[in-house]
């Protein structure tokens, strides 16, 4: 190998010598203290090598730690507005839920029952469910409609199939014959993707 | 041959160390470089800076008003902060905001702009010895980016049936 990488006119042959290795590089050609030369290269030289590979070495592991710093960053794992597709995707779909499980007509709770099965799993689901009996009664006896608006959404945070988001809601409620009132509701929603839709998980009144 | 099996290895872990420091600065140039990562950590902080600075202005120290409104000046930038300047010192109940949650809306990172979204429980005392009243407000914010991090430009409820 030293012969292979030697340089200039010092190739291996022309120095068989024991423990004498061939000139390199830098090394100006062989005069009255060649012979020294070797043995005084030799004793700076596994020291040098040693201290550059320890700063190569040092140098790497400084630049993979920042790089890692960057990309492993809580932030980076965050795609919430970083992935506007995504993160109109999931603002879509889950105000899109919202609205149709908060909105009924007195004749019809069945579709909202049926939205409900489908846009809601896991915690929301079991709430919903508890809280729907009453409302389908309600929605029968008084003949209530409710039409529920989304007013304002943001993500707080999204990775590959789980997102958090803040939604303002505007939620209109009429009885037959009544006058229409509004009445704000504001919800954090935790919502879960499956086969490629996102379905609500967990809501929790603000 | 001993000493050409030492320049062997001290070659190859030469070159070896050589090649791990150019990956580790091609790792770092990359990470670096990547503009989701900024615009993530601007996301953060916008988010961050928002919400404390939203909670800030919700809130009121009745006790000490000056030192309440130079809160408010330091959470505000441009036209809220001169509407602040021009009320001077107000008197009030104390009022302490609480942030329950909050979310961007837009994160323009380019001009420094993020809308924000927030619900704020306040807790503000009555004038007698009763309980304090609590109240639960949707906010909407929109940040500005200055050299002293995030801060709010302007600050109104969501109002209610308004869409």
């Amino acid at each position: 190998m030293g012969a292979v990488m030697s340089t200039g006119e010092h190739v291996t042959t022309a120095v068989p010598g024991p423990g004498h290795r061939p000139a390199r590089h830098s090394e100006p050609p062989a005069g009255p203290s060649a012979g020294a030369r070797p043995a005084g290269h030799r004793r700076w030289r596994a020291p040098a090598v040693a201290a550059l590979v320890l700063a190569l070495l040092t140098g790497g592991s400084l630049f993979l730690l920042k790089a890692g710093q960057l990309t492993g960053a809580p932030s980076a794992d965050n795609r919430a507005l970083t992935d506007t597709e995504a993160t109109a995707r999931v603002t879509g779909d889950v105000s899109n839920a919202l609205t149709s499980v908060f909105s009924y007509t007195p004749g019809d709770t069945g579709a909202t029952r049926e939205a409900a099965r489908q846009l809601l799993a896991g915690k929301a689901a079991r709430q919903y469910a508890e809280l729907f009996g009453q409302v389908e009664k309600r929605a029968a006896e008084q003949k209530l409609t409710l039409t529920t608006h989304v007013v304002r959404a943001g993500v707080t945070r999204l990775n590959g199939s789980s997102a958090q988001l803040l939604v303002f809601l505007d939620q209109v409620s009429q009885r037959q014959g009544g006058a229409p009132a509004t009445a704000p509701a504001q919800l954090s929603v935790t919502a879960e993707l499956g086969d490629g839709h996102w379905r609500i998980v967990d809501i929790t009144s603000r | 041959m001993r000493t050409g099996g030492a320049a062997l290895a001290a070659r190859t872990s030469v070159v070896l160390a050589l090649l791990f420091c150019a990956f580790g600065g091609w790792s770092y140039a990359q990470a670096d470089g990547d503009e989701s990562l900024a615009f993530a950590a601007s996301r953060d902080a916008a988010l961050d800076d928002g919400k404390r600075h939203v909670e800030t202005l919700t809130g009121f120290d009745g006790r000490k008003p000056e030192a309440a409104l130079r809160r408010w000046l330091d959470a505000s930038t441009g036209p809220l902060r001169e509407e602040l300047r021009e009320a001077k010192t107000k008197t009030g109940p104390t009022a302490r905001a609480r942030i329950t949650d909050a979310a961007l809306t837009v994160l323009d990172d380019r001009t420094g702009t993020a809308e924000l979204i927030a619900t704020v429980e306040v807790e503000t005392d009555t004038a007698g010895s009763g309980a304090p009243d609590t109240e639960r407000k949707r906010l909407e914010a929109t940040l500005a980016r200055t050299a002293d991090g995030w801060k709010v430009r302007s600050l109104a409820a969501v109002p209610v049936g308004g869409v």
